[in-house]
């Protein structure tokens, strides 16, 4: 009882007066080093998008596949790990009254871990020893040192994962018979697909290829492998999407001064993407042999699967859009979107990144279909595809957050310039990426490879058909370089020199007369249960052929 | 009412040739897919039932444990190789494969699940997950073809869908013994 009453008035006082000094300075490390990610991830890639183009000939002590690894991981895995975990960090400490002390603890102990690896992958990165690209497919094999560095940022990812539990339990025992506040929810479904997503992964470096690569054990199965990655793979792009999804609900909303969609069908959707999502690695998969078609098939049901909820937040968006502007006088079929807040980046970022959304959807969709993945796989379409999702519905979702998250944690506010300066950024992104997302889609459907350095394949004619998309490639990568460099000058002068205040940290609330969310959605036991039941019925196919009909391993291969 | 509606269309679709087909062509998916959704549309139509006759639902099931033994009988006639592959050959075990997992293992599962209590409930996970395991070993260790219609290879696989089955049956006797709800809700 004691605790009960001391956790409500810190609950209370944290509210009132904003984040305390330890855990802002918690998100504000992880924050930090993801624009910095950003930064140097950015460079890379226009590196690679001039070299595509043939307009910049890289020195002889470089090599393009070494780049291209580089900006793999740093994007993929340390922008979004270490964006994801400071922004539902803060939602935790605002949401539950601030961390406990042991949780943030593991936070920093996680962070440590996280940097630690990440200096071991890219020490060899550097030395040319592991140019084997952010999806290390063997048999290519690249310097053990790298897979110890993955091996410990996912353990700090777990350290992380095993904070948010402890502290989500502990609010729960304090608040009886109470839902979790939906932001804190959102986290748990995170770190509950973090957790159990990157377990494959972690069996696939740690069992798998260390002891092969330090040559203890000989060969190594192929397939296993591929699997175990896209395990994970797969699940890392939904947790993006779940970050992203739950600032499209619960802040957005708020920011355009809307109330929140249903409480009860938010939970659904998080609960239903948690337990049907990690078979999804299958999609990957769809032109790897070994899988039997009819298999195959039975796997677009599941993907497709993903697909529902995903539009059903869709649909969701724009009714909250809709009731929201008609309420300040918006008018007519269409005209009421005039009435929405397009000039605060806050709204304008992840706005876009949800439209963006629309088109990257139905390429996924069009993608899971077998006969049309077989036209675009290991394209360029698919690096167009990726840069649509990711570098767009999600990043730039990302990018919208850190206008109030930044200020937030640092105890500033959102000038009017930063704001100004974020709506500029937010468009030269768009066009940017439209450029440069749209030309690899196009591109690759005319046939262009992907991860491919640049060629002419002895002046072959349709090798140089694709020489004017790649152009595009690099016009628009060179807009986004001007992207990254704006918003990371924007997130560093809120962070350092912003002028002092307090902003708020905007969750909006559910709607008046909202039906009473029942309480079965807290049952996260039950919902991991049958997540794992899901996915032992779909691995148990394929991995049994695998292993007991296994071809010859292989010995690690460098083909670089 | 909604509910038995969707059973019935739920029940129509896995009887369609080409569905069924599909299904039945994967020795798992033919167990553990096609056979628990049979059981689920009984599941949904069992609402009708429940709503015109509840009274001889009362009287004759009224501890659950009439109903929780008829279905575990037909759960474990479902088990065995020999009915699944009989399913396969003879057009009359088809039908009475669509049959009898809805109408008497679905129905008397709801009807019963509420019935028999947590102690039985749990009863009744033990049980399967004793009978998954053995199951798991038999179809993993079977040095010949139990079906006529399935390959060794299938049979290993089922092996350890029923292995793993299991194992997440025990996580969530785990759970469910060393949490305690009443510490949270
Ligand atoms: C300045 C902005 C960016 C530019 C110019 C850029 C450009 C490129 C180019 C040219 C490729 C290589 C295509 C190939 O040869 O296969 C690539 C790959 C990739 N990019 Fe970007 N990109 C940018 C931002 C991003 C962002 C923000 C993300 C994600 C957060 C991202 C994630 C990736 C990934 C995952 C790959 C694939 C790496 C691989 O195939 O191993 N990129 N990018
Ligand atoms: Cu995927």
């Amino acid at each position: 009882m004691q605790t009960a009453k001391s956790q409500t008035f810190k609950d209370k006082t944290s509210k009132v007066m904003g984040i305390n000094k330890e855990d802002a300075l918690l998100t504000k490390s992880y924050i930090f080093v993801a624009f910095m990610a950003l930064l140097l991830g950015g460079i890379l890639g226009l590196v690679q998008g001039l070299n595509r183009a043939g307009l910049l000939e890289l020195p002889s002590w470089v090599n393009y596949y070494q780049v291209l690894t580089a900006h793999g991981l740093i994007l993929v895995v340390v922008l979004t790990a270490f964006f994801t975990i400071g922004y539902f960090y803060a939602g935790l400490s605002h949401t539950l009254g601030g961390l406990l002390p042991i949780v943030r603890k593991m936070a920093w102990i996680g962070f440590g871990l996280k940097i630690v690896g990440f200096v071991l992958a890219v020490i060899p990165i550097i030395m040319g020893d592991a140019s084997v690209m952010y999806t290390f497919y063997p048999p290519m094999a690249a310097a053990p040192m790298f897979y110890i560095g993955l091996a410990l940022i996912v353990v700090g990812v777990w350290m992380c994962a095993f904070g948010a539990f402890i502290n989500v339990a502990n609010w729960r025992k304090n608040h009886k018979g109470q839902h979790v506040p939906i932001l804190a929810f959102f986290a748990t479904g995170v770190f509950v697909l973090l957790f159990f997503g990157s377990l494959p992964v972690a069996i696939e470096v740690i069992v798998m290829i260390i002891p092969w690569s330090f040559g203890w054990v000989k060969t190594i199965n192929v397939m296993v492998a591929r699997t175990l990655f896209w395990a994970f793979g797969h699940t890392l792009v939904n947790i993006w999407y779940l970050t992203a999804v739950s600032a499209w609900y619960v802040i957005v909303p708020k920011i355009i001064g809307g109330k929140r969609w249903s409480d009860t069908l938010t939970r659904v959707v998080i609960i239903a993407l948690v337990i049907m999502n990690i078979t999804g690695g299958f999609h990957h998969q769809i032109v790897d042999p070994g899988i039997s078609p009819s298999v195959k098939f039975m796997h677009v049901f599941m993907s497709l699967a993903i697909g529902f909820p995903s539009l059903m937040t869709a649909w969701a968006m724009f009714a909250i859009f809709e009731r929201t502007a008609r309420k300040q006088g918006g008018k007519g079929l269409i005209g009421w979107y005039k009435k929405m807040p397009w000039k605060d980046v806050r709204f304008l970022a992840p706005m876009i990144a949800m439209i963006a959304f629309i088109p990257a959807g139905a390429g996924g969709i069009a993608q899971s279909t077998n006969q049309l993945d077989q036209v675009v796989h290991n394209t360029m379409w698919i690096v167009g595809h990726f840069h649509l999702t990711l570098g767009m519905s999600v990043v730039m979702t990302f990018f919208g957050i850190s206008y109030w998250l930044v200020p937030y944690i640092s105890k500033r506010v959102l000038t009017p310039q930063i704001n100004k300066l974020g709506v500029i950024q937010t468009w030269i992104w768009t066009v940017g990426m439209i450029f440069m997302s749209g030309s690899m889609h196009w591109v690759g459907l005319l046939g262009s490879p992907r991860r491919t350095s640049f060629t002419t394949y002895g002046d072959n004619a349709t090798a140089l058909s694709w020489s004017p998309y790649l152009m595009f490639l690099a016009v628009g990568g060179t807009l986004l370089i001007i992207g990254v460099i704006l918003q990371v000058y924007a997130v560093i002068n809120m962070m350092f020199f912003a002028p002092k205040g307090e902003t708020e940290f905007p969750i909006a609330e559910v709607e008046e007369n909202a039906a009473k969310t029942p309480y079965w959605t807290e049952r996260w036991g039950l919902w991991i249960v049958i997540m794992l039941l899901v996915v032992a019925m779909a691995y148990v196919i394929p991995l049994t052929e695998f292993i007991v009909n296994a071809p010859p391993g292989s010995p690690p291969f460098k083909t670089w | 009412m909604k509910q038995t509606i969707y059973g019935l269309l739920l029940l129509l679709f896995l009887a369609l040739p080409p569905v069924a087909n599909l299904m039945e062509s994967v020795m798992i998916i033919h167990m553990h897919m096609q056979m628990p959704m049979l059981i689920f549309t009984g599941f949904l139509i069992a609402r009708i039932f429940q709503l015109r006759f509840p009274h001889s639902f009362d009287k004759w099931n009224s501890n659950g444990i009439p109903g929780i033994i008829l279905f575990v009988i037909i759960v474990v006639y479902w088990t065995l190789p020999r009915s699944m592959d009989e399913a396969l050959n003879e057009q009359s075990m088809e039908i009475f494969k669509f049959v009898s997992l809805p109408l008497l293992a679905g129905i008397p599962l709801r009807d019963s699940w509420k019935r028999i209590g947590t102690v039985g409930k749990n009863l009744i996970i033990i049980l399967f997950t004793i009978l998954f395991i053995g199951m798991g070993w038999l179809y993993i260790d079977s040095p010949v073809q139990l079906c006529n219609n399935y390959l060794v290879i299938e049979q290993i696989t089922l092996g350890w869908g029923f292995v793993t089955t299991a194992i997440c049956l025990v996580i969530y006797l785990v759970y469910t013994t060393f949490t305690d709800p009443s510490k949270y809700e």
